[in-house]
């Protein structure tokens, strides 16, 4: 058997990923010879077919055998890094790599190989694979001959991050705030176990939908804060603009209605009002959708900011107003020539992920053999494990979401290199990650071939946290290339700036019932008890009865925020 | 099989004790470069690929190696341990689309 060297422990962290140590043998290899065989080995590295993976031939009909035996079929090949000879490595049967590698002189190493199928370095001395930056930037240069590296979108550019400094009030600010505030009384006492913000919505005729989102919204911990600390003060807005239609004030009255402590429900008349003339096309009392007016009322809070202070469009950096400051982030669409590999790259902003659910889940697994079904163990291995099973999961929608789509034939895409249209692949990614992730799952299918629409009721489960890291352009790119390391889509090789890719769930919407006949209920997680919304009534449920519910909208916090520096002082 | 870079040393001399040279080919070895060489080898690993991603073989063997292990573990000892795993649980449905894929290509390429 082969032997287990510990030469792997000490890895640096770049990227989030993990770079491990070269063995001796591969730093031997690189003090002799420079890079200058990871370089030259460029000539040998063919893509077949465009998009595919990468091969090491010498032209690009060879096929190789193992220079001892002459085995073809060999399902390992290596190519020694020195001389080019090609063996077989069939552990432990008989390993013609191995016995290549005692060949190593004083003068030339033939210790370090190259899987021929796989461009992969391989150590024959320590029987293990190995890694190396210039290889792999070789690797994926081969990849990326044919694709024109497209500009970062110029708005992303990265502010100066800036450490926490804490605070206290000096003597000024200090009578500033005694003589112009009051102080809010204990929790503890009053009132009773409920905590502060948490306050019922009277339904004012089939507004159900609308109550759900706003319960979601005045707890997004980003948007609280702001609204909380006067950063749209309603009656210097009003004063400036007059007397029009801001639903940006109309939000923050009701941020302060809602957190001045009454418990008393509450009835959102003039927001429902202001936001009916705002979507004159939604303005009645029939149900309405809750993400329609998620997205509506975003685009309201956008526009009337916009008006006021002649801010760009949303660009996806947020810089235009709190809506988009709190809500957008931008995706990544990456289409690729079937024909000839060349690959278009585009970037768009986006306040949400609207996410499909998993058609008929379980179906390719049950035409699989029983052996397969009763190696797979659900519990222990986690989500992915969960998917044979059979059940939908939140991680599961975003694979689909990010997986690679074949366009059909009658979507060609026009390829700029063929200059003709082209069967096409195309991957979405997540370029930046906004601070608030709402996914909205679509349960509400309209056909307008059938001229009907139907409700998807499929159970959906969520994770309480969530990890975006696999969902990142960065990730995506990465394995398209065969998880080589190489910085990609321009990321920073200081890892302090990374910023962290984990949310947490903090509020979920539902809905039940049938598609014309239903009803929207919302779950808060507050100190980690979960409160439900039912319109006007609000009650403490148990995390159970929210992991069962049937998710429409998740919204999903980051974990950690990081200060950055302010363009100008004092900005709203 | 020439050389073309001068910087490395050139391959080196076959050994005397190859007797294959002096049969001839088998007619696995003749059918494996015949597939080779239409591209067909390459078409059914992708196909075999795509299948075992779908049906979810590719993450039963991903979580079998994360199992394994991260440290003190090498290439050769997850490929000796998923191997005998990896073969028994490919689902049938899989291999009888692959074995006619391969019967068709025969079928194609006889002379």
């Amino acid at each position: 058997m082969s032997s287990k060297i510990n030469h792997h422990h000490q890895n640096d962290k770049t990227n989030g990923q993990i770079f491990p140590q070269p063995c001796p043998h591969l730093a031997d290899f690189h003090a002799r010879n420079g890079t200058k065989p990871f370089r030259a080995i460029q000539d040998c590295l063919h893509i077949k077919p465009p998009g595919g993976r990468a091969a090491i031939r010498r032209d690009s009909s060879e096929v190789p055998r193992c220079g001892v035996c002459g085995d073809s079929s060999c399902p390992r090949l290596y190519a020694c890094m020195a001389c080019a000879a090609v063996s077989c490595h069939v552990p432990p049967h008989s390993s013609h790599v191995a016995i290549h590698a005692t060949k190593t002189s004083s003068a030339c190493s033939h210790e370090i190989a190259v899987d021929v199928d796989r461009a992969e370095l391989f150590c024959c001395a320590c029987r293990d694979q190995v890694y190396d930056r210039d290889f792999d930037a070789a690797v994926v240069l081969a990849h990326t001959t044919s694709i024109i590296q497209s500009s970062k979108p110029e708005n992303l550019r990265k502010r100066r991050r800036i450490d926490y400094r804490p605070w206290s009030p000096d003597l000024r600010e200090r009578s500033l705030m005694v003589n112009n505030a009051s102080p809010i009384d204990s929790m503890s006492s009053s009132n009773g176990d409920l905590p502060r913000g948490l306050r019922g919505l009277n339904n004012l005729g089939n507004t159900c939908f609308m109550n759900s989102v706003l319960q979601a919204l005045f707890h997004t911990p980003p948007l609280r804060n702001y609204f909380l600390s006067d950063r749209h003060n309603r009656y210097y807005c009003q004063s400036k603009n007059g007397v029009r239609l801001c639903l940006a004030c109309d939000l923050d009255t009701m941020f302060s209605a809602i957190f001045c402590g009454d418990r008393m429900p509450y009835s959102p008349a003039k927001f429902l009002y202001s936001w009916w003339r705002h979507a004159s096309n939604l303005a009645s009392y029939e149900q309405q959708d809750a993400h329609e007016f998620f997205i509506s009322m975003l685009d309201g809070i956008h526009e009337k900011v916009e008006k006021d202070q002649h801010k760009p469009r949303s660009q996806g950096n947020g810089d235009c107003c709190i809506a988009h400051r709190v809500f957008s982030g931008i995706l990544r669409s990456d289409v690729m020539c079937m024909a000839c590999g060349f690959t278009s790259t585009t970037f768009d902003p986006c306040v949400d992920f609207s996410l499909d659910l998993e058609p008929n889940q379980g179906s390719s697994m049950k035409t699989s053999s029983t052996k397969t079904n009763h190696s797979c163990n659900c519990e222990a291995d986690g989500m992915n494990s969960s998917q044979n099973c059979g059940i939908s999961t939140l991680m599961g929608c975003l694979d689909r979401f990010t997986r690679p789509e074949r366009l059909g034939s009658d979507q060609k895409f026009f390829c700029q290199q063929c200059q003709v249209r082209q069967e096409s692949l195309k991957q979405m990614s997540i370029r930046k990650l906004p601070l608030v992730s709402c996914f909205h799952i679509k349960r509400f299918e309209h056909s307008s071939v059938r001229k009907m629409s139907r409700k998807v009721d499929r159970y959906l489960q969520f994770p309480l946290s969530l990890d975006m890291a696999p969902y990142l352009s960065s990730s995506i790119l990465r394995s398209r290339f065969g998880n080589r390391f190489f910085p990609f889509d321009g990321d920073e090789s200081n890892t302090l700036n990374e910023p962290s890719s984990e949310f947490e769930l903090f509020a979920v919407v539902t809905h039940t019932g049938k598609l014309d006949a239903g009803h929207y209920v919302t779950y808060l997680r507050l100190s980690n008890k979960w409160y439900k919304c039912d319109d006007a009534w609000i009650t403490e449920v148990n995390e159970n009865t929210v992991r069962a519910a049937q998710g429409y909208m998740m919204f999903y916090v980051q974990k950690m925020l990081y200060y950055k520096a302010s363009e100008k002082q004092g900005t709203s | 099989m020439s050389a073309k870079r001068s910087s490395i040393n050139r391959p080196p001399t076959p050994d005397v004790d190859r007797d294959r040279e002096n049969q001839e080919p088998t007619l696995q070895e003749i059918i494996n470069i015949k597939m080779i060489e239409s591209g067909e080898k390459e078409r059914l690993k992708e196909l075999l690929r795509e299948r075992l991603i779908e049906c979810g073989w590719r993450d039963e063997m991903k979580s079998l190696c994360r199992k394994k292990g991260r440290n003190n573990v090498t290439v050769d000892d997850l490929v000796h341990v998923i191997t005998p795993k990896g073969r028994a649980s490919v689902p049938d449905p899989v291999k009888a689309e692959l074995l006619q894929r391969i019967r068709s290509f025969l079928a194609s390429t006889a002379t």
